[in-house]
């Protein structure tokens, strides 16, 4: 019983994201006679791809019951490497395998700290956060480092493969790798039970300290790809790269439905929340909403996404509803619903 | 001696705008015909910003305009808050793009598609590489502005000099850099400022709180500091509202780039001595002129093409001295303010609350 309500609100909070997406799009095809065109829709997702990228995973972290303040650090981190080494000579692919190892080396000190000296991942990623960003701002201090040959840059600014944008391709086939994982494999599974009761897992045997360090490895790694993406979408670089997205990534994931007490959320609901913000800032920027209203409508959202499951909740615990659902279903008694409710 | 070096240098601003429209038919802007423009300042919020809006509105009201004027920013200063914008410019059809950019090169990739898709794009305040901009407003020459800031240190300081700190606004804003870098070419260049001695440049990100912070951290760390120089209208008020938090009004001085209505209590109060600004509305004004002259065919972005904008008389596109191969407009000139002439400017404001004009 426990479990089918549970199941139940996610379905329905799904279904709430798509139906506002719907709205969304609805009001923006109303707004802006261009929101339909293909350079339109393209741009939806080359403007952002480097936040949904990341997006992906921190829903891995979250649902896991941990935060990563780091990742936007991480990100500006590997792309001052990679200026880094292309200014002191190196080829580009060797600049970019030290700076995806960088992120990787930036998912290992966070998931140590975190798992194996059990320190809270709120105040080690917030370490991060600062001294990631001291080290990008030590590589460049002030220099701005451009001047990457066209394929690099290209690839990013509009690169194709066939007539679909190959931002778009890429990304697709990342959602599809983060749903199968989280939802269709037992590596997900044991990402949702720890998240839920990490004595428990521990109980069970799952080694949560691997999990919990492939799942930060992996958030870096991610990062340093996105950090080295957003480089070549821009064209050149400097030490303040993705300042300040981290705030912008959690609250498109916990938009998504993920409670940000670990256990609970869907991939599904993750995308479908990316899509209602990217489809929702771009109808605003179509019709010229200023950017301070665009950024109180997203939050305004977010306070949304969190009352309103509460505020189902409280309604189920309610008398009326309850009579009401007993009257819906008059196979269940009294008796059966509290021993449901008991075990 | 002051006001004879001003009144030469007006002399050869007016010199060097008027000299060629004798030479060269002036071309007029044809009111009525439909534009659609963006304004796109370095971020929201702030007050420079907004009186750059108001003289872009005065003459899409003077032009008869029936098309749009949009007025657009990120709401903090970044160059990818402003690529979105660019890009739903495009996407819109957007016919004159107006940037005051902040970043010299990351907004190519998007400026450069906005003049291939047909629309014009003219940088203010805060110009793009060449590539990526038609023609750039200049308030003033870049290089000038290094002079005025030098010789506001030199009569805070005095002969015998002193040190004094540079506060910018964002490491990456390229107006900024190359006003340092131009004051940091006369101080090196002109023995008369050879005492004048720069111990720190510092960023406060064009926000009041770390600008504030900043200023702090500058008296902290260099307790012989007798002048905070901010080429920012931001960093200027808050380094004088945190010399007079602090109590040393006197004794470190403020002064660089600041809006007249901000920065009068502190003149009055003494806690900012000199500061110099030119007129964003006048900026707003002549960069809505030269778009819809570019954009409605009037006239080509080529050196030597004379226009009249306005209410603002005749202006010529030159080649930029300061960036090979781009064009600009020199608006100019600058403005000093300080407690000599603060009746001035002080009644001027209760006229008219704007800077500089």
């Amino acid at each position: 019983m426990n479990l089918l309500t549970r199941f139940s609100w996610l379905r329905r909070w799904e279904t709430l994201l798509f139906v506002i997406l719907c709205v969304v799009i609805v009001i923006n095809t109303q707004l802006s006679e261009h929101f339909f065109n293909v350079d339109n829709i393209s741009n939806i997702f080359r403007l952002s791809i480097e936040k949904a990228m990341v997006v992906l995973l921190m829903t891995f972290v979250i649902i896991n019951g941990e935060i990563d303040l780091s990742i936007a650090s991480v990100m500006g981190l590997a792309a001052s490497v990679l200026a880094f080494t292309y200014e002191a000579g190196w080829s580009l692919p060797v600049g970019f395998v030290v700076a995806m190892a960088v992120g990787a080396l930036c998912g290992v000190i966070n998931g140590f700290f975190i798992t194996y000296l059990n320190m809270p991942s709120i105040v080690v990623t917030l370490a991060g956060l600062i001294a990631y960003r001291g080290v990008a701002r030590i590589l460049l201090e002030d220099r701005s480092v451009g001047g990457y040959p066209e394929w690099f840059t290209g690839l990013a600014q509009n690169g194709m493969i066939g007539s679909f944008p190959f931002t778009v391709i890429l990304f697709a086939v990342m959602f599809v790798a983060c749903f199968i994982i989280l939802g269709r494999t037992a590596f997900g599974r044991y990402v949702y039970v720890i998240g839920n009761n990490r004595a428990g897992a521990e109980y069970a045997g799952i080694n949560v300290r691997r999990i919990k360090m492939t799942i930060f490895v992996a958030t870096g790694l991610m990062a340093a790809f996105a950090g080295l993406w957003y480089a070549a979408r821009l064209g050149n670089i400097r030490a303040n790269a993705a300042e300040g997205f981290e705030l912008d990534i959690i609250t498109m994931v916990l938009l998504g439905g993920v409670s940000i007490f670990g256990g609970k959320g869907t991939m599904l609901g993750v995308g479908l929340s990316l899509l209602v913000v990217l489809n929702m800032r771009n109808g605003m920027s179509l019709a010229n909403v200023s950017g301070n209203v665009q950024t109180s409508i997203v939050g305004a959202l977010l306070i949304l996404s969190v009352l309103i499951p509460n505020w189902a909740q409280s309604l189920q615990n309610t008398k009326w509803w309850r009579s009401f659902v007993e009257r819906d279903k008059p196979s269940l008694t009294k008796g059966e619903t509290a021993k449901g409710e008991a075990g | 001696m002051k006001n004879l070096r001003i009144a030469f240098l007006m002399m050869i601003v007016l010199l060097v705008t008027v000299q060629p429209a004798f030479m060269q038919d002036v071309i007029v802007a044809t009111p009525g015909q439909e534009v659609n423009m963006l304004l796109l300042p370095k971020a929201l919020g702030n007050a420079v910003f907004d009186q750059a809006h108001e003289g872009a509105q005065e003459a899409h009201a003077e032009l008869e305009n029936p098309g749009e004027l949009i007025f657009n920013a990120p709401t903090e200063a970044s160059a990818p808050g402003q690529i979105e914008i660019i890009e739903a410019a495009i996407t819109q059809g957007v016919d004159g793009i107006m940037i005051s950019a902040n970043d010299y090169e990351q907004l190519l990739p998007s400026t450069q598609r906005a003049l291939e898709a047909g629309s014009t794009v003219v940088t203010w305040d805060s110009p793009v590489d060449p590539s990526g901009e038609q023609v750039f407003i200049a308030q003033v020459d870049f290089s000038e502005t290094g002079t005025v800031m030098a010789d506001m240190a030199l009569r805070i300081l005095g002969e015998d000099g002193g040190q004094f700190a540079i506060l910018s606004a964002t490491p990456d804003a390229s107006n900024q850099n190359a006003w340092i870098a131009a004051m940091q070419e006369v101080l090196e260049s002109d023995p008369q400022y050879a005492n004048l001695e720069l111990v720190a440049i510092v960023y406060g990100n064009d926000d009041p709180d770390d600008s504030y912070n900043e200023a702090l951290g500058l008296i902290d760390s260099y307790p012989d500091l007798g002048l905070i120089m901010a080429p920012t209208t931001v960093g200027i008020a808050a380094a004088a509202k945190a010399m007079q938090d602090e109590g040393l009004c006197g004794t470190v001085a403020v002064s660089g780039l600041g809006l007249p209505l901000e920065m009068q209590e502190f003149v009055e109060n003494g806690c900012a001595q000199e500061f110099a600004l030119w007129s964003f509305k006048d900026l707003g004004y002549l960069t809505y002129y030269v778009t819809y002259l570019l954009e409605t065919g009037a006239m080509e972005a080529e050196a030597g093409v004379t226009f009249e904008a306005g209410r603002m008389g005749t202006y010529t596109i030159e080649e930029d001295p300061t960036r090979e191969g781009a064009l600009r407009v020199l608006m100019g000139p600058f403005s000093v303010y300080n407690a000599d002439n603060f009746e001035e400017w002080a009644v001027d404001l209760e006229a008219t609350p704007e800077a500089g004009s």
